[in-house]
């Protein structure tokens, strides 16, 4: 029996939200959350609230006690939680190990984002690193695994491009996602070039929005319903050391591995995946790190099928990153809802059927040719 | 490179890259040595990751081999030119595989493999906009001849 459950999802559509602020969307899916679990606010007992840029685009800073107060929830101890595009899934760790630990029964994890304003360029790791003022921007770190990745494994950018269009056919099927279009490969392909290979069509949206979570302990799971049991929940760094292959990516390996040993399962026994396909390579790459197939077998897996919905591993049902959008501070939270919704049988024409288990992954941030951090979780009904 | 207008301008950084005029000692870039571990590291931590100790700044290699590339093709930051190029390189020197721009002049040339050699020239900006002094790598001309 898991140490704790999710016992609430809330997400609004993730798009450009005119007129609405992050303490506005946040207390909206906190709501709908709280309404989920049929829970009153005066029953959670800490909250963690995940943002990722509203320091750098507004100046803002501890936005989780006016957006948990918002919902009636004060005097609690509330967390904010900055750690890059993870900020929602080590929000989502903080909060299940502290249940874990039993120093509360019950924790609600929001994330929330305000992206689409004019401010916003393009996502770097700050403008006072080395790195940043030697021109690399995030979309660039992971042009770079692609090209290293199609030379070492012969492949072009048509077969990358594939990733895009698959997401997208799922993304049909999720009234949240903010991109339900279909796209082609021509049409990925013929998208603006960002950093070679990858064009416009193959990095991730911005988007405004937000998505939370309720966590409670074995004991209050037990009284309810719908409540999804955690399996793992890790949270890792990168090692930062020299030479740092680019392909078989030791950090996603290792967060991956130490998620499955927790949880005492394989690959093999999960049914739904959500992973972090920010760019196209992305999702390849963590097919690899996730155990999914062989190094080097990533563009065959996705290319016989088997990260569709109605394949045998299906990645990214809810449209991912890609065409989901990625507001950064609630990306990590809506994969885990994600997860929470398959498990539930509650996702509708995009339901996995029969999905026992689903993990969802996340990364965010560079450093040294690796990420800053990588999170998975496991959850199980 | 060594011009005398180029010498007016700062480096973007400090201790990144050794400083002109070069003359006789090309361009180097500048890393940390743990002498207890007997390792580099670059850009110089302030303590050794390893064992805590004192880091020396050392010269740690000026020529090398891509490791991988890409152009960037959005508009840039600091005023950098548009498109430009950027890259793992690996050193021969020390064997560190660092990050660093490419000459604008041939993005098209890049490939896995290909020998380059650290330059230093006027490109880009700092955050006040005046121009600023970055280490960029350039291909080695045998490189027509012979890949790696």
């Amino acid at each position: 029996m898991a140490v704790a459950s999710v016992t609430g999802v809330g997400i609004i559509p993730f798009g450009k939200h005119s007129g609405k602020s992050i303490i506005d969307m946040g207390a909206k899916v906190g709501y709908l959350a709280l309404k989920d679990a049929g829970i009153d606010p005066s029953k959670i007992q800490a909250g963690f609230f995940a943002n990722g840029l509203a320091g750098r685009l507004f100046g803002d800073s501890t936005i989780g006690q006016n957006v948990f107060w918002e919902l009636g929830i004060n005097k609690i101890p509330v967390v904010n939680v900055e750690n890059a595009c993870t900020s929602g899934s080590s929000a989502f760790y903080l909060a299940y190990n502290m249940v874990a630990a039993n120093q509360v029964e019950i924790a609600m994890v929001i994330g929330a984002e305000k992206m689409c304003v004019p401010e916003f360029g393009l996502i770097n790791s700050g403008e006072t690193e080395l790195d940043t003022q030697l021109g690399l921007i995030a979309p660039a770190s992971f042009a770079m695994r692609a090209i290293r990745y199609m030379d070492e494994y012969d492949c072009k950018p048509e077969q990358l491009a594939q990733v895009a269009v698959k997401n997208r056919q799922h993304a049909r099927l999720n009234p949240n996602a903010q991109f339900k279009d279909p796209i082609s490969i021509d049409m990925v392909m013929d998208s603006p070039m960002i950093v070679d290979p990858l064009t416009r069509f193959q990095c991730c949206p911005i988007a405004d929005g937000a998505a939370a979570v309720i966590l409670c302990s074995e004991n209050i799971a037990k009284q309810m319903n719908r409540s999804v049991n955690i399996e793992s929940a890790i949270l890792c760094t990168g090692s930062y050391g020299n030479n740092q292959d680019m392909i078989l990516w030791e950090t996603d390996t290792r967060g991956c591995n130490l998620a499955y040993e927790k949880a005492g399962i394989g690959s093999q026994d999960i049914d739904v995946f959500e992973c972090h396909d920010a760019f196209t390579i992305s999702e390849i790459l963590h097919y690899e790190a996730l155990g999914l197939c062989d190094p080097g077998e990533g563009i065959r897996f996705l290319e016989e099928g088997h990260s569709r919905l109605g394949g045998k591993k299906p990645v990214n049902v809810s449209g991912g990153l890609l065409s989901r959008g990625h507001p950064v501070g609630a990306t990590g939270v809506a994969q885990i809802g994600e997860i929470v919704t398959q498990l539930r049988n509650e996702a509708g024409p995009r339901q996995v059927e029969g999905a026992k288990i689903g993990l969802a992954h996340c990364m965010g941030g560079d450093k040294s040719g690796d990420t800053k951090s990588c999170t998975v979780a496991i959850l199980s009904v | 490179m060594d011009t005398n207008a180029d010498n007016m301008i700062l480096p973007f950084a400090k201790n990144i890259f050794t400083q002109p005029p070069y003359k006789s000692n090309p361009p180097d870039l500048l890393g940390g040595f743990c002498s207890g571990c007997n390792d580099y590291f670059f850009p110089k931590p302030g303590y050794c990751p390893k064992c805590l100790g004192n880091i020396q700044t050392r010269p740690i290699g000026n020529k090398g081999t891509i490791y991988s590339f890409t152009v960037v093709r959005t508009p840039p930051l600091f005023d950098l030119p548009s498109p430009y190029a950027i890259g793992y390189i690996d050193l021969i020197k020390t064997k560190l595989r660092v990050f660093g721009l490419f000459d604008p002049e041939a993005l098209d040339q890049l490939k896995i493999g290909a020998r380059v050699v650290l330059s230093v020239k006027s490109l880009g900006t700092d955050s006040q906009g005046s121009p600023r002094l970055r280490p960029c790598f350039i291909l080695e001309p045998e490189n027509e001849h012979t890949m790696i």
